[in-house]
């Protein structure tokens, strides 16, 4: 298990926004909902649209593209769309502010 | 005696001792007069028949000509803050997108592509436009077409109306209602006289502070008539009759659309004629789950208090605490009791000032064994500060218990108790060889005027 740092200062991060961040070769999404930090994979599991910028709702992200809304807890998704979960990671913020993210 | 007064006097029995407009004469401050209000015209005492319940025609009918015809609550304004915000509801085999359009303009469609019937939204969220997931027809959140991929395929639709159609729309109390039926009656005509007896509160300004929900292997009206009397207090939450007066709780019909219950709390039951002032306040203070605090820690009854007084007016001090406003003019019965309204047909609201409970029971689907039931709890908020945003439905897996909802506190114990119940009662109904029930000629007259009700829209 390796802690990367994103290099991504936790504060410039604000409530119910998104910022994508490729760490070897994945794209994946840190996103702030209710104060805490998720970060999912950076691809609806329903037609592989990238989720930048998806409306958070308290931990729901919708995808951008049809509107499907995942927990951003679980990565379990909502409705019919689509019944793949998203891959969640766990993200923490560095001594230096930065955020972490756990990749396997 | 004339056969007039016979009758009369069958639906006029009740228990014995203090009755609720009694416990009204000891308030201190003005009692608003909905509270006064105390009318249950005699319906009738005979047997009803089971398959009213369990039977697939009776669903049959609900469908054709209640469902199609009522005024019935989808959600709360809250639940879509912003334009393309949206709600899918879902009633039997019915889907409807309600969207919100506007500041304070709402507009529900039904939920079907205009082009090879796909349903547009498969759930709640938001959309800038409806795109059909299938082929890409599109329509804006008015409803107007905008177009569909390959459109010099359908020039045969140019001069039809492509536009979405839409149910009608009315707002009370901050929530959303719909009707199918175009020449249906005026919202507040159908809401009538709920609004009045709500006046006091003004439930379009507070937030839905959490919101549960649940499948339950019963009837939609087992579901709900299992909250429209307190008689079945004694047998099913007998550790709550310390301060539950159940059985001399007041039960109201108002027209066709309106009924309520008033269970008073924080005097023991009649049933229990010997507990002391001081069990009572203990007890409701940790098992109600709706008073300002759930511990009794600390508390002493002081002399010559009852155990109603003291714990209204711990009510009041805090519950004005935490919204900072003082509730000088708040009842101790509405700081403390169980003032329950139905609004026809499967909608419940409490009044009070310690978070107003809703209830509502869906239909599964088309499964006539079957229901979703669902509550809220609104809850006011510190005066000049931001609402807080909507709770997000918990929807518990159909084997999980109400307790393991955290966020309705007391109410989960108390709702699996009830749950201990409903299934058992479609279950036994199903294998009743009476195939009638019986009803308490007062106690739960309420579940009689449902069912009259019902039949006035079945026969219409």
């Amino acid at each position: 298990m390796a802690i990367t740092d994103t290099l991504i200062p936790a504060v410039d991060l604000g409530d119910k926004q998104t910022v994508p961040v490729t760490l070897n070769s994945t794209n994946i999404l840190i996103c702030k909902a209710n104060g805490e930090f998720y970060a999912v994979d950076n691809q609806c599991t329903h037609q592989r649209a990238e989720l930048t910028g998806g409306r958070i709702r308290n931990c729901y992200l919708a995808c951008p593209l049809h509107g499907v809304r995942f927990d951003l807890r679980t990565g379990e998704p909502m409705g019919e769309l689509t019944r793949v979960p998203l891959q969640t990671y766990d993200v923490s913020v560095a001594e230096n502010g930065n955020l972490q993210i756990e990749l396997g | 005696m004339s056969e007039l007064i016979k009758v009369k006097q069958q639906g006029a029995a009740r228990c014995d001792g203090l009755s609720y407009q009694d416990l009204l004469d000891d308030e201190t401050v003005e009692v608003p007069a909905y509270l006064r209000e105390n009318t249950n015209p005699y319906m009738g005492d005979e047997d009803i028949d089971v398959a009213r319940w369990i039977s697939r025609d009776f669903h049959e009918q609900e469908k054709q000509k209640l469902w199609p015809k009522v005024w019935q609550m989808t959600c709360r304004e809250e639940d879509i803050p912003e334009v393309g915000d949206h709600h899918v509801y879902e009633i039997v085999d019915q889907s409807i997108i309600v969207t919100r359009t506007g500041d304070n303009e709402f507009k529900a469609f039904i939920n079907s592509c205009l082009h090879r019937g796909r349903i547009l939204r498969d759930n709640d969220g938001h959309a800038d436009e409806f795109v059909c997931p299938f082929h890409g027809a599109t329509w804006d959140i008015n409803g107007n077409f905008k177009g569909i991929p390959c459109k010099w395929d359908f020039s045969h639709l140019d001069e039809k109306d492509m536009s979405l159609p839409q149910v009608k729309v009315g707002t009370w109390g901050g929530f959303i209602f719909i009707n199918f039926d175009e020449n249906c009656v005026p919202l507040e005509d159908y809401l009538h006289p709920l609004p009045d007896h709500f006046s006091r509160f003004p439930l379009h300004d507070y937030y839905k502070g959490a919101h549960v929900q649940r499948v339950v292997n019963c009837n939609w009206k087992v579901g709900a008539e299992a909250f429209m009397e307190s008689f079945h207090t004694l047998e099913t939450h007998s550790e709550i009759l310390t301060f539950t007066g159940d059985a001399n709780s007041q039960y109201d019909t108002f027209g066709d659309h309106v009924s309520r219950s008033v269970t008073p709390m924080g005097v023991a039951s009649p049933h229990l004629p010997d507990v002391t002032a001081d069990e009572t306040m203990r007890d409701i203070l940790e098992l109600s789950g709706r008073m300002a605090t759930d511990s009794a820690e600390g508390h002493e009854m002081p002399e010559g208090l009852t155990a109603r007084t003291y714990v209204a007016e711990t009510n009041r001090e805090m519950f004005s605490d935490i919204i900072g406003e003082p509730l000088d003019d708040a009842t101790q019965s509405e700081l403390e009791d169980a003032i329950l309204y139905m609004l026809f047909p499967n909608t419940q609201i409490w009044t009070g000032y310690h978070g107003n409970i809703v209830y509502r029971f869906l239909p599964n689907g088309d499964d006539h064994n079957s229901c979703i039931f669902e509550t809220m709890i609104l809850m006011r908020y510190e005066k000049g500060t931001k609402k807080p945003d909507p709770a997000e439905k918990n929807i518990l897996r159909p084997d999980q218990a109400f307790s393991e909802a955290p966020e309705i506190g007391g109410l989960g114990p108390v709702f699996d108790q009830d749950d201990s119940n409903m299934a058992a009662v479609q279950k036994g109904m199903i294998a009743s060889k009476k195939g009638a029930v019986s009803l308490a000629s007062y106690q739960e007259s309420r579940i009689r005027h449902l069912h009259q009700t019902i039949d006035k829209y079945l026969n219409a």
